[in-house]
């Protein structure tokens, strides 16, 4: 690499960033617009930028509600997948008969991808009488197999001495974890916050096929409806794409670092 | 205490701090001025207000207008509605005789926002 | 004494493995099952189950058209992947380079990646908008085309346009798993060829490329699923039209399923897609040394 020249690699970079930004632009702009955006040429940059488009949203279509849906649904799963996923993760660190079946298990289910079940899984959750309700909409999603080798691989890590003498003293198990586990292992934990948000806000098949009442609704769901029925109010659409994607961009830029680490420790080491 | 350090005072959890506190001063701003009050004044295709113009006001929906209430203007041709309850309502003013105004789109930022229109609707159109 | 803590350490993993492996269980066990029964079955939600033997799977394969083209186009969708893995390669060899604000390319690459797939769908649709969409216009100030493209509404089009957004999507991914490849390549290597004589050509051939083979295979893994997951994207920006042009196996198996209630049709349909699945991915293993199969399928 040494004989190309830095200016040369900018400049790909640049042009390739180019790219990767312009539809976030162009959402931008259009949510913004004050001229009319049906109009051709499209103007490149916005004429008179109002923020009208988004109260429009905020009023025309239950946001606020959609939104509250979103964030329930994504704290259940975040909560439940820590406290699932780091328990077991913690059992299998230990030896114990028929651990070799139960990791081999886990890594069949990893191959069985979610959309391959969505048929016996909506019938099972009709079953238990949750369609319709946050807990139906969580339940699929508040483990990770991916997160819990995560968490084993982390609690591995952990100095064993350290766990030996807490031990010796008498420390009981669950607080062995709570204490000394899980203070060690935030990479571990982030990778899990990491994972459930994305998985849990951006989920769309899911809540497509389980809810049908409206305002259970998630923010993907609603965001579709709003497609097919306001076919009118194009500009409002544009700036519900902006409000549903903030939140994501905000939780990107405050855990940059973790997030990328979290999504290729997960994918790649296993 | 560290802990507690570090929770507090990290850039998400000042950022999302910062987020609350403009929303709340923006909600405080909202409750002092959502009285609801929308008034202006009708002026005739010469300028000079027209009093006893009949002023309407029009919510827009899918296929049209929906009416929602009317007043008639005073003798300065001023007029007003309170708690119109609308964040895009459309005015649109009428006087048998001297003609109509255009409808007239009013955008506020937040529903039942008071507002005082600078310019008066014309009743430019027959 | 020796057995009754034997006991409790079985007690306690079962209490702590119980969670997470009911969820398991009823989310992914059971469908596959149910899942695998249905396809032999005559039901409809309410009714008895019959047994129909291999008739579902006949009317697939022999009399089908949607099925096929779905299936085909699923194909391709996978096909297409490589293209958007060299893009990142490229762009992963790019980045790795030591040049000011590095952090700041990476970030913005993979920036497209964690967001939300209808957004993307719908905002991409925009772009591409017949009449005012931003590609036609620049495609036509440039005088590439005389009159515009309906890109997702032409039905040689469609198909490659939505691959297209998923490539835009996925591409910053790729980038960081690679990036996290190369990052793993010894530098003395790179120094041991120098000094043989080796120019950058050569060193990329001779050591990047077969070292980075791990991470290039995880890369088309996760393309593999992609085509078969992303559901998203095509529901939001053709429904699978025109013409079935973009219908891909998921979307078939959602129309069948929860528009046609033809539950039982939609779950041979589903084995069929596992089956597909499975076996690109354990041939890819493979090859891939079995680093590419520790990838959840999940999403």
């Amino acid at each position: 690499m040494q004989r190309v020249p830095r200016w040369s690699i900018h400049l790909a970079l640049v042009v390739i960033c180019f790219f990767m930004l312009i539809p976030f632009y162009w959402v931008l702009k259009t949510s913004v617009a004050g001229e009319n955006i049906f109009a051709y040429p499209p103007s490149l940059v916005p004429k008179d930028p109002h923020p009208f488009y988004f109260i429009d949203v905020w009023y025309d279509i239950p946001f606020a509600r959609f939104f509250l849906n979103s964030v329930v649904v994504v704290t259940i799963v975040i909560v439940l997948n820590l406290v699932f996923n780091a328990m077991a993760g913690y059992a299998l660190t230990r030896d114990f008969a028929g651990k070799k079946a139960i990791l081999f298990v886990l890594l069949s289910c990893m191959m069985i991808p979610f959309q391959a079940t969505i048929i016996p899984a909506y019938l099972i959750t009709a079953k238990m009488g949750l369609l319709n309700t946050y807990l139906g909409l969580a339940l699929p999603e508040v483990s990770h197999i991916i997160c819990i080798l995560v968490f084993k691989a982390n609690f591995e890590a952990v100095p064993k001495s350290l766990v030996e003498a807490a031990r010796i003293d008498g420390v009981p198990e669950w607080k062995i974890v709570y204490k000394i586990m899980l203070p060690l292992s935030k990479p571990a934990i982030a990778t899990n916050i990491v994972f459930s948000f994305v998985w849990t806000w951006n989920h769309f098949l899911w809540p497509l096929i389980i809810i049908s009442d409206q305002d259970m609704q998630t923010l993907p769901l609603g965001l579709s409806y709003f497609l097919s029925y306001f076919e009118d109010t194009t500009g409002a659409l544009y700036a519900f794409c902006v409000m549903v994607l903030a939140p994501t961009v905000f939780v990107f830029l405050m855990v940059q670092r973790q997030f990328i680490q979290g999504l290729t420790s997960g994918s790649t080491k296993g | 205490m560290d802990l507690l350090r570090a929770l507090l005072f990290n850039r998400a959890t000042l950022s999302l701090a910062a987020l609350a506190v403009a929303v709340g001063l923006w909600n405080v701003y909202v409750a002092a001025h959502d009285d609801g009050l929308l008034a202006g004044r009708v002026v005739g295709p010469d300028g000079r207000p027209v009093a006893g113009a009949k002023v309407t006001l029009l919510q827009q929906i899918l296929v049209g207008y929906e009416r929602i209430e009317s007043t008639t203007t005073d003798g300065r041709g001023a007029f007003r509605f309170t708690r119109h309850n609308q964040h895009k309502p459309v005015l649109l003013a009428e006087k048998d005789g001297v003609g109509a105004s255009a409808r007239t789109p009013v955008r506020l930022y937040f529903r039942n926002q008071n507002r005082v229109l600078a310019q008066p609707l014309r009743l430019d159109r027959n | 004494m020796l057995f009754r803590k034997r006991t409790r350490e079985m007690l306690l993993v079962a209490f702590f493995l119980t969670p997470a492996l009911l969820v398991f269980f009823v989310y992914r066990i059971v469908p596959l099952l149910w899942n695998l029964a249905l396809s032999f079955a005559f039901w409809s939600p309410g009714g008895s189950y019959e047994f129909a033997g291999l008739e579902h799977y006949t009317e697939m394969f022999v009399y089908d058209d949607v099925f096929r083209t779905s299936f085909v186009n699923t194909l391709i969708y996978m096909a297409s992947m490589p293209l958007a893995i060299v893009v990142a390669l490229f762009v992963a060899l790019l980045v790795n380079a030591r040049i000011r604000g590095r952090n700041v390319y990476r970030t913005i690459v993979f920036l497209s990646y964690p967001m939300m797939p209808v957004a993307v769908g719908i905002i991409w649709q925009w772009l591409y908008n017949e009449k005012v969409g931003l590609i036609n216009y620049v495609l036509q100030s440039a005088g590439v085309i005389d009159t515009p493209i309906a890109f997702l509404n032409s039905t040689a089009l469609a198909l490659p346009s939505v691959i297209v957004v998923g490539m835009w999507q996925i591409l910053g991914f790729f980038m960081i798993i690679l990036l996290t490849g190369l990052q793993s390549i010894p530098q003395s290597l790179y120094e041991a060829a120098a000094i043989d004589g080796a120019g950058p050509t050569k060193s990329f051939f001779r050591i990047t490329l077969p070292l980075l083979r791990p991470s290039l295979f995880l890369c088309f893994v996760i393309g593999v699923i992609s085509s078969f997951t992303s559901f998203d994207l095509v529901y939001v920006m053709t429904e699978g039209g025109p013409a079935h042009a973009t219908e891909l196996l998921i979307t078939y198996i959602y129309k069948t399923a929860f528009g046609l209630s033809e539950f039982d049709y939609a779950g041979a349909l589903t084995v069929v897609m596992f089956t597909l699945f499975l076996s690109i991915t354990l041939i890819l293993n493979r090859f891939s040394g079995g680093e590419a199969g520790k990838v959840d399928g999940a999403n």
